[in-house]
């Protein structure tokens, strides 16, 4: 007969959960500065079904610990708190507004016998302050890359304008936060870039050319391959976050319809009589269709006199996308969005399956892919350029990574070690799991190696990692 | 009026360097205090009449080191006490005349109206004369705390109790900072009435780590990127260093019966050991390796010492401890004692601390309680020290009992140490040990290093010690020293992260190339110089091992001597010395 305790049988394993997000506000606090106004102060708060006295209390502790840092740097006050159940992390964008992300620390919850409540351990040391703060910064970035500064909508529509912009806003995109898979990447915020040989390159740049000279109308223009940028003629800080946009938010929301035809691009011709493959991916989903609407999104980038509004086109053909912005003062008309389709669809279609066959090519030059002794990120400071073969493709919702956590943790860790001393480093360590991690700081260039071997010894593995360097980044690391 | 003051004075010990506290107030809030603390004497402590010369008695006099409230009581002994004190007194004065005997219980017995007549202690009338703020020109406690020049401080440090009540800062004077130590205790508790507990707050310069130990909150402000493991540990420490002159057992009660006690009253002239244990932090590693330095010695000069003073015994002698050059040179425990605990590095950094912050020792013999935290938080140590080389106090001895009346007896014993020692010509020997230069391991591309192994099976309960030699060139100015300390304290910081521990940290830079090492028989951190490969590296680590390892009779203390002072002769025979083997070699080289 068998026998089953009530007690195994209500799983008397431990549960683990993951960092998550707990509360996000914004706050001013010179808008309601006197005693039992303090809600005022309140612009917007993520659960909004707080009870008020609660929302108050977290947004008076954030005062307080600002204002009690100040007492030891007036001009460098707190980025975080630190607690035993959570973390706060504190941005100060624009004078006066505060940006706060409450972030639970990781816990195992174990339980307990004889029907008492199960016993909480909250692991307080598992969340980098660097990648966090950093995903609150980029909070901010997109808020402002969709409807420019908190200043902006305060002119336009005082208090009122700004809650409705942040909440229509935040709302959705704080949906789309997965803080359990924040990284290092989130530090660096780069780009990855489409490596191309000259000619293709040169195709691309005339291609740009010629679209701009034909619709004058378009003031900037990028262009991505897959989920990396060729050529860009935005600002870099306004690129980053656009790039963060496309390639987390917009591309995979429509990427079904390309896989079919990635592998084997079909010509115009052979496609009979679809002359090309070109589609909007913002505005209208069919030019076809008599009903369309012809409204793109704004997005706001820096110009010389502060900011520009633009409407946002992404067009698509294949692989290949080409952002084109125009300027937010003219009306998008439907003979426009035809003209462009017409012009664009064609040579963007030729574009991507050129770019496709050299993709292919270099593929075969680099020979059959065989599990490599390492995995890297690299992330140039200079052209934001990021390069990792740890993370698998992005998706709307997760990053995924090919490495233990802890190990992506121990980069976070070396990362911030280089940010102590600005001078060329470079660190090797061995973890408890014995596998040797890399870290090397040239110029303004990092890179960081996970090494497979774990029974390596520190000589092997520089020779390892000499090898990669030459291979991979032309020796620009110099240092041993 | 003088006798309040007297009274006040002796009953808290000293005041002599503590902000002016409510002197006059002394009559009322003294009566309510020494009702709390009910029936437990305080010691009077210490006293001297010599060193008045000592510049640090022009403008900081020494002070006792600490100002106790006895944890055991002593009814049926008061009577006793007071002719005891007298008879120390008359008999120590026609000696020498130059030292003074801490007499406990003294202050009980004027709690009851039966002590203080006309002779109250020199360093206490000393005390009070220079105790208006005046006296204490230059002090840090003066500055201003709203100047720059504040707020630029590499390391704060604040005590205040769970009331918001300042008990010490630093930098600046707790009345002066009452309202910043407020908010301090206003954070903590916030936090803590969501169901939570506050840890720590970064800015871009400052790392603010709380530490909350029973009715005391202890909070660091650092712009030192120590990691926050490392600060907590230093107000760990802090607290400790109070610990040990309160115990942990006053303390809670004190604040039980009144919460709002204002515990510089009890503190008051100790600051000077907190500060000088926060400067000694800053300067000296032993405190991050939790391990002790030993000076050292050939292992037959320390073999000899030890054996001095294992000789020496008298019951309830538990500890007796040679340190030269605040460094240890040996310590010999009791034999029972130590088989129930033993005796923590922190205990004797406290220790050390506790005789090197104050002149007050120099003076001839000082019997006090100390409590040694770690070992036992709740009481106290009757502890003699003396040092054995004056005018040069760089010798010093240390003898530690269970027995507060045993002040003659202990005497007795260092009579009998110092008598051998002359015998033996100790001093002389020891006044030659030097600390050690890294060029003596006679490797190239070696800078510096710190090596600390862990205890081996045989002798475990062993103290855990370290070596390290001398800081030189390029580490030879005070900024350079701090700089190298601050990169092992990162090295130290990453290899131990409570999180994500490493086995191995091989660190290049401009200046230096840095190694971190862990392993399951010893810790090492190395500095080479920058452009060392890490072929070479692994070959210098190779001959500094092997160097240790020949080494190491004169580096460590390495079979820590008892006795047996508890009459029990079937105990008493000498420590067993299992025979060691040799490990520190054993695989390291495919580990690297």
């Amino acid at each position: 007969m068998l026998m089953i305790s009530p007690r195994m049988s209500s799983g008397m394993q431990e549960k683990q959960f993951t960092a998550c997000l707990l509360n996000f506000f914004v706050y001013n606090p010179t808008f309601g500065p006197r005693e039992g106004e303090e809600e005022k102060k309140i612009l917007f708060y993520h659960p909004s079904d707080v009870e008020k006295n609660e929302k108050i209390r977290n947004v008076g502790l954030c005062e307080a610990i600002v204002q009690f840092t100040r007492t030891f740097c007036p001009t460098k006050p707190a980025k975080s708190l630190h607690t035993q159940k959570n973390r706060q992390f504190f941005f100060e964008p624009e004078e006066n507004f505060w940006m706060v992300m409450v972030v639970r620390n990781p816990m195992i919850e174990k339980p307990n016998k004889d029907g008492k409540p199960p016993t909480i351990e909250y692991q307080e040391e598992e969340i980098l302050d660097t990648v966090y703060g950093a995903v609150v910064k980029q909070c901010y970035s997109m808020y402002k890359l969709f409807n420019g500064t908190f200043s902006r909508a305060m002119d336009a529509g005082g208090v009122e304008l700004l809650t409705q912009k942040l909440e229509k806003f935040f709302y959705r995109y704080l949906q789309t936060l997965h803080l359990q898979s924040c990284d290092l990447l989130d530090v660096f915020g780069g780009i990855s870039f489409f490596p191309l040989d000259k000619m293709t390159y040169l195709k691309i740049q005339s291609f740009v050319n010629r679209v701009e000279e034909n619709l004058s109308l378009i003031k900037y223009t990028a262009f991505l391959y897959n989920d990396q940028l060729i050529w860009s003629g935005l600002e870099q800080d306004d690129m980053r976050i656009l790039y963060k946009y496309l390639t987390t938010s917009l591309f995979p929301r429509h990427s079904e319809p390309e896989l079919a035809g990635r592998d084997s691009p079909l010509r115009p011709e052979v496609a009979g009589n679809l002359l090309h493959y070109g589609r909007f991916l913002t505005g209208p989903p069919n030019l076809k269709d008599p009903e369309a609407k012809f409204r793109f999104p704004k997005i706001f980038v820096s110009a010389e006199d502060g900011h520009e509004e633009l409407h946002l086109i992404v067009y698509k053909a294949m692989s290949a996308a080409a952002c084109f912005m125009v300027n937010a003062s003219v009306d998008m008309t439907r003979e426009f969005c035809e003209q462009l389709d017409g012009l664009v669809g064609p040579q963007l279609t030729l574009l991507a399956s050129d770019i496709c066959e050299q993709f292919t090519v270099n593929r075969r030059i680099s020979g059959p892919e065989k599990e490599p002794q390492f995995k890297f990120i690299y992330f140039n400071h200079m052209n934001l350029a990021e390069k990792s073969t740890i993370h698998m493709r992005k998706t709307a919702s997760v990053c995924l990574t090919s490495v233990h956590p802890d190990l992506m943790k121990i980069l976070g860790d070396i990362n911030c070690d280089f940010a102590r001393v600005d001078e060329d480093e470079e660190i090797i360590v061995k973890a408890m799991t014995d596998y040797w991690v890399v870290g090397k700081k040239s110029d303004q260039r990092e890179l960081y190696v996970i090494l497979n071997q774990k029974n390596a010894n520190l000589i092997e593995v520089n020779e390892e990692v000499k090898r990669l360097c030459a291979t991979q980044f032309n020796n620009i690391f110099f240092l041993d | 009026m003088d006798t309040d003051n007297d009274q006040e004075g002796e009953t808290q010990g000293v005041k002599i360097c503590g902000p002016p506290l409510e002197v006059n107030t002394a009559a009322d809030t003294l009566a309510t205090s020494l009702s709390l603390l009910g029936n437990h004497m305080f010691p009077d402590v210490v006293a001297r009449k010599a060193a008045r010369e000592d510049e640090r008695a022009q403008d900081v006099p020494e002070e006792p080191p600490q100002d106790t409230e006895g944890s055991l009581s002593l009814q049926a002994t008061e009577p006793e006490s007071q002719e005891h004190q007298d008879d120390v007194a008359d008999g120590t004065q026609s000696d020498s005349g130059e030292f003074v005997v801490t007499v406990l219980a003294k202050a009980k017995l004027e709690e009851q109206g039966l002590g203080v007549k006309g002779h109250s202690s020199p360093l206490l009338e000393v005390g009070i004369q220079e105790s208006p703020p005046a006296a204490h020109g230059g002090s840090h406690r003066d500055e201003d705390v709203t100047a720059e020049s504040w707020r630029r401080h590499r390391k704060h440090i604040f005590v205040l109790s769970e009331a918001g009540k300042p008990i010490y800062s630093r930098y600046g004077s707790e009345e002066a900072l009452s309202s910043t130590m407020g908010v301090m205790m206003a954070l903590v508790s916030f936090v803590q009435s969501g169901d939570n507990n506050i840890r720590s707050v970064y800015s871009e310069e400052h790392t603010v780590v709380f530490l909350q130990k029973g009715p005391l909150v202890l909070v660091c402000v650092s712009s030192s990127r120590q990691s926050e493991q490392q600060l907590r540990s230093e107000l760990l420490y802090v607290y400790y260093q109070i610990i040990s002159m309160l115990t942990q057992a006053s303390i809670s009660r004190i604040f039980e019966h009144k919460k709002n006690y204002d515990l510089r009253r009890l503190l008051a002239g100790s600051e000077k050991i907190l500060d000088g244990l926060l400067d000694l932090m800053d300067s000296d590693p032993s405190f991050l390796l939790t391990a002790v330095h030993c000076l050292p010695l050939a292992s037959s000069l320390r073999d000899s010492l030890s054996q001095i003073l294992q000789k020496a015994i008298t019951p309830n002698l538990v500890f007796s401890i040679l340190i030269a050059k605040n460094q240890l040179l040996t310590v010999v425990q009791e034999r029972a004692v130590i088989e129930d605990a033993r005796l923590e590095p922190a205990d004797i950094h406290l220790l050390l601390n506790l005789i090197g912050a104050s002149s007050a020792f120099q003076a001839g013999e000082i019997w006090t309680p100390i409590c040694l935290p770690l070992f036992n938080p709740d009481c106290y140590f009757y502890t003699y020290i003396s040092y054995l080389d004056p005018p040069e106090c760089t010798v010093c001895l240390l003898l530690l009992s269970t027995d507060k009346e045993a002040f003659y007896a202990v005497a007795e014993c260092k009579r009998r140490i110092e008598e051998a020692m002359a015998a033996q010509g100790s001093l002389g020997l020891i006044a030659k040990a030097q600390t050690y230069s890294v060029s003596q391991v006679g490797v190239a591309d070696l800078r510096h290093f710190m090596y600390k192994p862990f205890d081996v099976p045989d002798n475990h309960r062993q103290l855990t010690q370290f070596t390290s030699p001398e800081m030189e060139a390029p580490y030879h100015t005070e900024e350079e020293k701090m700089r190298l300390l601050d990169l092992y304290r990162y090295m130290h910081g990453r290899i131990h992260s409570n999180s994500r521990p490493l086995k191995l940290i091989y660190h290049v830079a401009e200046r230096e190339t840095l190694l971190a090492w862990v392993t399951s028989k010893f810790e090492l951190y190395t500095c080479f110089s920058p452009l060392v490969t890490k072929a070479c590296a692994i070959t210098v680590i190779t001959k500094l091992l092997r160097w240790i390892k020949k080494e190491e009779e004169r580096l460590f203390i390495r079979y820590p001597p008892k006795y047996s002072t508890t009459p029990n002769p079937a105990k008493s025979s000498r420590g067993a010395k299992a025979e060691q083997t040799d490990s520190s070699d054993n695989g390291f080289l495919s580990l690297l």
